[in-house]
């Protein structure tokens, strides 16, 4: 899923269906209006400063024209590099109790602290400190040598060296421990912070250029991993101090911000769906990179001086895009994404605005800058709701996966039941075509020669009836083959019901009655598993036992009884019995004859069990079938 | 294997009883068939051993039934039964056939047909057969039951021939069907579908009627599908 193609995607809610396009506008102006008002809260909020008894406010300041006095905080508007002297005083008490220290919360460009005209304080000994976008405090221990009972002199050489004019905030000396918790506030605030969502910035630009390197369609990705890199870098490099190879870059480095603005720009066109081309992106991007050509070839200073002009505007514009781009995103879209980035163009316009009336000196009496901060923060959290989204994609991605892998096996599942059905078909109507022409074959030819035979025997009188009975029970054999081979689906009972027909007409010429009973009322299972041939020789069984009656009985009825039974296994099975009400096998051939060993052949073949009972009152031939007919004949 | 139409008259009154048109083309079978009838009361009986003999006979009277073989040589009995439908409704028709197998009898019914006999049959069921079909009943094998219900229960197969009007059959039709199918008397399924035993013959031939196919075009496509005519 590219970014750039589907900005509002996966993670994405749709607020559109639920407010129209106007109610929306105003919904949103007011939350707008709402994070505005929260960021001028949040940074109107007071830092945290030592008792105020300890506060050192009036200085002078020496000029060509004589000291002029100064309160603290104080601007040093003016020509740079130069350096101002101030001369302050405090009282320290008579009998010290504890260690004092000497507080400068906040400093532009560095400051060095002298009591009683020794050095206590130097800022650029720690040269983070001298950043001007840093809001940086620094404290001293004042030796207790140093400190004399009642007015101590205390001076402060402000350096200043552009391009912001000089700024001295109030100065605090006094016990240590009542200076050291601003201090430590503000170190938590100015300096580890900072250096969190640095470090947070390093992680996500490394996840997001390791996302880009493998997914190259995701340029949008890529531009927010290096503005990422270079917020890094600006944070971690320390301002170049003695001139080097290195301090351009360095310089080009911390000037940075040009060059991050443009790519934010950048990303939020392609996050949002924008049109990019290559001479918008120059643009976007010229004002960074004539910075950064400017600290490798004109030094710290040609840095400073490019960052004011044409930097500054650059971020101005570049933020302002930004705004313009993802409030007209929100308005349109109405989705949750759109929102929350226009909603942190929001947070850094309001910084930005408020930084720039704070260097304008429309803020007076402090100098505290919250854009940088700002930024990173808004950053991480853009950072991690990428990243989250894109581990949400990829989650859609498993489950669209695990749902494609189930419903292609489904498919296969389906395709390969409806396979089997086919061919299972296809079998059932080969079969039936082939029976069908050997129908038609037999009709045709020797079916017809039978009955002719039949008719020609019929004419001969009493000499032709063998040959008649011949035929006839020729043409039932052809009848019963044909029968076999029909798609019964496993259902013995249809092979039963055609049977009863043609016995039944065999019968009635010797007068014979066919009774047919159901021992249950399913009558006999069925067997999926039954084949033409088992068919055939269960329906030869019966033919024969009939032919013993017919022959040798003197019966006046036959019965055909079948029904299922559940055996000891649980299992059921079916059974057929025929009986007729003849004399049994008295007196006539035994139970062994010839016959009967036919008809226990067949039923072993097909794995029945065949029983036989003979008495006075007939005989009775039971059928035990198998609860599964075996696949190939059991050889007798 | 020819024979000119005759009148064979068992009671001596050509007007009284069953006028049967006998159309098969094997003499000793015509033959056999012919004495059957002829041996018992009430039939006059008209024979013919080719389509062109039975239009003869035809056009001289109108048989109460017509008994015909599909095979004949100048023709297919099939055209014959649907001309004899056309022209004597009333009539009732029966085709003789050797093994009673489906696909001729199927074939047979779907023309107009109501009954089949084979030309086995003992001489005194050939008789009780016809006399049965005059009355209404008409006579059905297991065989064919089972072929009519199964292609009435699958699902409608487009390939399938011969095509059947299925779909008008009523679930109790179905069911007597099965019972004849799985080889229960009449008297059985009635007693198991809780009807009178001589309302089931009667549910039969309204099955064959039902089973009709109605145009001619469609009738003789199915038949030249089926093999049955021969073009």
């Amino acid at each position: 899923m590219s970014a750039g193609a589907q900005p509002a995607g996966a993670g994405a809610t749709p607020l559109s269906a639920r407010w129209s396009r106007r109610r929306f506008a105003l919904l949103h102006l007011s939350l707008q209006a709402v994070v505005v008002g929260l960021c001028l809260l949040v940074t109107s909020f007071p830092l945290p400063a030592p008792d105020s008894r300890y506060a050192v406010r009036e200085a002078t300041v020496a000029g060509p024209d004589g000291p002029t006095p100064v309160r603290l905080p104080a601007t040093f508007p003016g020509s740079t590099p130069r350096r101002i002297n101030l001369a302050l005083s405090f009282t320290a008490p008579d009998k010290l109790t504890e260690e004092w220290s000497v507080l400068t919360p906040r400093f532009t460009n560095a400051a060095q602290v002298l009591v009683n005209g020794v050095a206590v304080l130097d800022t650029r000994r720690k040269a983070s400190n001298n950043r001007p976008d840093r809001n940086a405090a620094d404290m001293a221990v004042i030796p207790t040598q140093l400190l004399r009972p009642g007015v101590n002199e205390l001076s402060v050489r402000l350096y200043v060296w552009g391009p912001l004019s000089g700024f001295l905030d109030t100065l605090y000396v006094g016990p240590d421990s009542v200076l050291r918790d601003a201090w430590d506030w503000r170190i938590l605030l100015f300096s580890t912070l900072p250096v969190v969502f640095s470090s947070w910035q390093v992680i996500l630009a490394l996840v997001l250029g390791i996302m880009w390197f493998k997914r190259r369609q995701e340029t949008a990705y890529g531009v927010l991993a290096a503005a990422m890199a270079l917020g890094a870098l600006h944070t971690f490099l320390i301002p170049p101090e003695q001139p080097s190879w290195l301090a351009g870059i360095r310089a080009a480095a911390i000037g940075s911000a040009p060059l991050e603005s443009g790519l934010v720009l950048l990303f939020c066109m392609l996050f949002l769906g924008r049109r990019l081309t290559p001479l918008f992106a120059a643009l976007t991007l010229g004002p960074g990179v004539v910075i950064a050509l400017a600290g490798l070839i004109g030094g710290p200073e040609m840095v400073r001086q490019a960052f004011i002009w044409p930097g500054l505007p650059a971020i101005a514009l570049c933020l302002g895009g930004v705004a313009w781009l993802t409030h007209g995103a929100a308005l349109s879209r109405r989705d949750l994404v759109s929102v929350l980035l226009a909603s942190a163009a929001t947070v850094l316009v309001t910084c930005l605005i408020r930084d720039v009336l704070t260097i304008a000196g429309a803020l007076p009496h402090q100098r505290i800058f919250v854009t940088r901060m700002a930024y990173a923060a808004v950053m991480t959290v853009i950072g991690a709701c990428l990243t989250w989204r894109f581990a949400s994609a990829l989650n859609e991605v498993d489950s669209f996966a695990g749902r494609l892998v189930t419903q292609v096996r489904e498919a296969e599942d389906k395709l390969r039941a409806s396979f089997a059905r086919e061919e299972q078909r296809k079998h059932a109507a080969a079969l039936a075509s082939e029976r069908a022409r050997l129908t038609r074959d037999l009709h045709d030819g020797l079916g017809g020669q039978l009955v002719s035979i039949v008719a020609l025997a019929e004419r001969s009188g009493a000499h032709g009836a063998q040959i008649g009975e011949a035929a006839r029970s020729a043409l039932r054999d052809l009848r019963l083959v044909i029968d076999a081979m029909d798609d019964i689906d496993g259902d013995l009972m249809l092979a039963l019901g055609a049977w009863r027909e043609r016995t039944a007409a065999r019968l009635r010429p010797h007068d014979i009655r066919l009774d047919w009973r159901p021992l249950s009322p399913a009558g006999l299972p069925v067997h999926q598993e039954l084949r033409p041939w088992h068919v055939i020789q269960l329906l030869r069984l019966l033919d024969e036992a009939v032919t013993n009656t017919v022959k040798h009985a003197n019966a006046r009825c036959i019965t055909v009884s079948f029904g299922s039974f559940t055996n000891d296994d649980g299992a059921a099975r079916g059974r057929i019995i025929i009986a007729d009400d003849g004399h049994g096998f008295s007196g006539r051939a035994t139970p062994q004859g010839r016959g009967l060993d036919n008809m226990r052949r067949r039923a072993g073949r097909c794995g029945v069990s065949l029983s036989l009972d003979s008495g006075p009152d007939g005989v009775r031939i039971t059928l035990d079938l198998p609860a599964r007919f075996p696949e190939t004949e059991i050889p007798a | 294997m020819t024979a000119s139409p005759t009148d064979t008259d068992s009671t001596g009154a050509p007007s009284g009883g069953i006028t049967v048109l006998l159309v098969e083309d094997d003499a000793p079978t015509r033959g056999r068939l012919r004495d059957a009838l002829a041996s018992e009361p009430g039939f006059t009986i008209r024979e013919a051993g080719t389509v062109a003999e039975a239009r003869a006979a035809l056009d001289q009277t109108a048989p109460d039934v017509l008994l015909t073989d599909l095979q004949l040589p100048d023709g297919h009995g099939v055209d014959l039964i649907r001309e004899t439908r056309a022209r004597f409704p009333r009539a009732e028709v029966m085709v003789i056939s050797i093994l009673g197998d489906e696909e001729s009898v199927i074939a047979a019914i779907s023309v107009g047909a109501t009954g089949y006999l084979l030309k086995d049959a003992f001489p005194t069921d050939i008789a009780a057969t016809v006399r049965d079909l005059v009355a209404g009943h008409s006579p059905i094998s297991a065989s064919i039951a089972r072929f009519i219900v199964r292609r009435a229960q699958r699902e409608p197969d487009a390939a399938a021939r011969p095509q059947l009007n299925t779909a008008r059959l009523t679930p109790r039709e179905i069911d007597i069907l099965w019972g004849i199918a799985k080889g229960f008397s009449y008297a059985d399924i009635a007693a198991h579908l809780g009807l009178s035993r001589q309302t089931v013959p009667g549910h039969i031939k309204s099955i064959y009627r039902k089973l009709e196919v109605n145009t001619r075009g469609e009738a003789v496509f199915e038949a030249v599908q089926q093999g049955l005519i021969k073009l």
